[in-house]
């Protein structure tokens, strides 16, 4: 049976909403934080704010702290629209609140009533990365794989629906994104075999209006690039965060790895794959924002084998680059190369290496393809291991996001020194469990040192590292960058700083208690602004790393608390 | 009767708790590991858990979550340790996040898995 790619329905219904919610979409809504990645759609984590600055930063203090009544990875960001901040708790969620934003008070509590078996089909922690909201509504996903609407007044659910099947590995991590009358989502599942998409439902009744699978099925182009029947499970997943141009009326949207790890079925197992890429696996595709068809693809890494997995959020700006304005995406992939494309256009700019990479030499910037090493001496095969590859699969910086700073022109993004072993293995497909075909050792430090981790700033116009401080241990936090010359991060001690942006001086530093892996936001309510922070140390992915993971562990206790702070 | 029972009731109960979520009842004696002592399948099923158990588990067993540390198996669950690894391999806990993989792994590639497991048994 053929599968629809791209499903119209309702497609009418939009065209009257556009209309109403156009002007709001391109105003930059000062002092709150209304979208995940910042005040607008651009994932940029920037804002304008200046109250607190690189001078009076150091005189911070705790202004209200919240329980997030939960110990699994926290990795919400809280949104502050108006005077209330929405946040969510890890495991699933557990809770969704809606807060005070000046004082931390309890305005309502949402608690999904949840299945408890999908512990068993989420790959790497019981996580939530928080909420969308539009037009007096509240969205989020949920590790069930159900999509859901509240009011945001109330808290009191409007409508639920069934985005797919978590017991086969589906479920949604992040929020989804929301723009005119849709609220968008993708879907995690890539370590299960899944065939990844974007959907997109209408905000009032939950009704699907377009869904678009990230691998072609038969017929449709690029399905050509998989072997037999292995576009069925080749996962392409999407469970990270979209982003969206409301000029060129276009989301952005990243996949995963290919599934399962090991390539040998799905592809060649050699370098020399052409033509069997795997689309759009690990992928940066730019979807119609009404219809959701895709306008173009660029894949980060082809016949991916190295979970490379390609989600990390795409970050909008217009660069000037050799005297003309471009309108850019930017992207700091697992693989280890900061990606500028053009994304009216998809056409690769510059691809360049921000931290030691050896799977492959270069990127070709005619081609658009990476050049492997030689012999395939950094590629595992089947039994066959690749050794002291870089980086390791955590990523040269994984999905903590990163900051554009369009004052200093730099981006700040938490990366990872480590390299690993890698092999590919023999395995069966089986719904709803783990699809890898993979073994590996990840207990490597990296090329430059001792230290497992660093943020770092980056010149995405002369390409190269500006300065960086490093972690020792790995999982720098997300990045988040303000007006006032400042740079906030925090690492998986639960040390929160703030960062002199232009310097990388670390101006003054908090002991949160328990790691942090999220960025933190600012907000101003009445007159005054505010710096909030979740922490809560990583817990699912560190046992993929041994003695590295067991360090990580030590490093500090599980917790579940937002911390708000002001002068 | 009465005291024939209280003598009972003790090792029985102690029995469920120690082995739950287990048919309560099973024992260690009731199964019998083909690969006790192999040192030849050790390092292949270091190889098999890395593969299919590492993602939560560790490499080699290694990591740093308490309560899922296989390297705490007889420490935590002493006599029951291979009756309590086998079922919940079989049966999964599914609300601790542990699937089951009844039908999925042959018992070859499980006892394997257990045989590499009571090589890095720790003390404390």
């Amino acid at each position: 049976m053929t599968m629809k790619r791209v499903s119209h329905v309702a497609l009418t219904a939009i065209v009257g909403a556009v209309l109403a919610t156009a002007s709001s979409a391109g105003i930059a809504q000062k002092g709150q934080w209304l979208h995940y990645g910042g005040n607008d759609y651009s994932n940029n984590r920037f804002s304008d704010l200046t109250q607190i600055n690189a001078d009076n930063v150091h005189k911070l203090k705790v202004a209200w702290i919240h329980s997030l009544g939960t110990l699994e990875s926290q990795e919400s960001t809280p949104l502050v629209v108006g005077d209330t901040m929405y946040v969510t708790s890890s495991t699933g969620p557990r809770y969704v609140f809606a807060l005070d934003a000046r004082t931390g008070k309890t305005k309502w509590v949402h608690q999904p009533e949840m299945p408890n078996d999908f512990f068993a089909t989420v790959c790497c922690g019981l996580d939530n990365r928080g909420v969308a909201y539009a037009n007096g509504k509240v969205f989020f996903g949920r590790l069930d794989a159900k999509l859901v609407a509240l009011d945001a007044n109330t808290g009191r659910r409007l409508w639920t629906v069934t985005v797919e099947n978590y017991r086969n590995g589906h479920a949604i991590t992040s929020p989804p994104l929301v723009y005119k009358n849709l609220v968008v989502t993708g879907i995690a599942g890539g370590e299960y075999g899944i065939r990844g998409f974007v959907a997109a439902y209408d905000q009032d009744t939950g009704e699907q209006v377009w869904k678009t699978y990230t691998i072609p099925g038969p017929g449709e182009p690029g399905n050509e690039t998989w072997r037999g029947d292995t576009w069925k499970t080749g996962a392409a997943s999407t469970w990270g965060v979209g982003s969206y141009d409301p000029k060129l009326n276009t989301v952005y949207w990243a996949t995963s790895n290919a599934g399962p790890w090991g390539g040998h079925e799905r592809s060649i197992d050699s370098s020399d794959f052409y033509p069997y890429t795997n689309l759009w696996t690990a992928s940066q595709l730019a979807f119609d924002a009404d219809t959701g068809e895709i306008k173009w693809g660029y894949q980060y890494t082809p016949n991916d084998v190295w979970d490379y997995d390609g989600i990390n959020e795409a970050v909008l700006h217009d660069l000037r680059i050799g005297g003309r304005t471009v309108p850019v995406l930017m992207h700091a992939d697992r693989n280890g190369f900061f990606y500028v494309l053009n994304r009216q256009t998809g056409k690769l700019i510059s691809a360049d290496p921000f931290v030691t990479v050896n799977w492959a030499t270069h990127v070709d910037l005619k081609t658009g393809r990476p050049v492997e090493a030689a012999n395939n001496e950094k590629r595992p095969q089947l039994g066959k291991w690749a050794r002291n590859v870089c980086p390791n699969l955590i990523g040269g910086k994984n999905w903590s996001p990163m900051s554009y700073n369009p004052n200093t022109g730099l981006v700040y993004l938490p990366a990872f020194n480590m390299c690993m072993d890698i092999a590919n293995k023999e395995e069966e497909y089986t719904p709803g469990r783990f699809y890898l075909a993979s073994e590996f050792d990840l207990s490597k430090a990296g090329a430059t040192g001792e230290h497992l981790a660093m943020m770092m700033a980056w010149d995405p116009i002369k390409k190269k590292e500006v300065w960086s401080i490093k972690e020792p241990l790995m999982f720098a936090s997300g990045a988040m960058s303000t007006a006032g010359n400042l740079l906030f991060y925090g690492n998986v001690e639960g040390t929160l700083k703030a960062v002199n942006a232009r310097s990388g001086k670390v101006l003054w530093e908090f002991d949160v208690g328990t790691g942090i892996l999220q960025s933190p936001i600012t907000y101003t309510v009445g007159g005054k602004q505010y710096l909030a922070v979740v922490a809560g140390r990583v817990k699912g992915p560190p046992s993929f790393f041994g003695q590295i993971g067991q360090r990580v562990i030590d490093a500090s206790p599980e917790g579940g608390v937002l911390v708000v702070f002001s002068l | 009767m009465k005291s024939f029972v209280g003598m009972f009731a003790g090792p029985v109960v102690a029995a469920a708790l120690a082995s739950l979520p287990l048919a309560a009842g099973a024992a260690d004696g009731d199964l019998v590991n083909p690969y006790a002592g192999r040192e030849d399948v050790v390092e292949e099923g270091g190889s098999l858990l890395n593969q299919y158990c590492s993602h939560c588990h560790g490499p080699w067993a290694v990591q740093g979550e308490r309560p899922r540390d296989l390297r705490r198996l007889n420490l935590r669950y002493g006599d029951y340790a291979m009756s309590t690894f086998y079922t919940t391999v079989q049966e999964g806990r599914p609300p601790k996040g542990m699937p089951p993989w009844k039908g999925i792994l042959d018992d070859e590639i499980v006892w394997k898995i257990y045989t590499f497991l009571q090589t890095v048994q720790v003390e404390d």
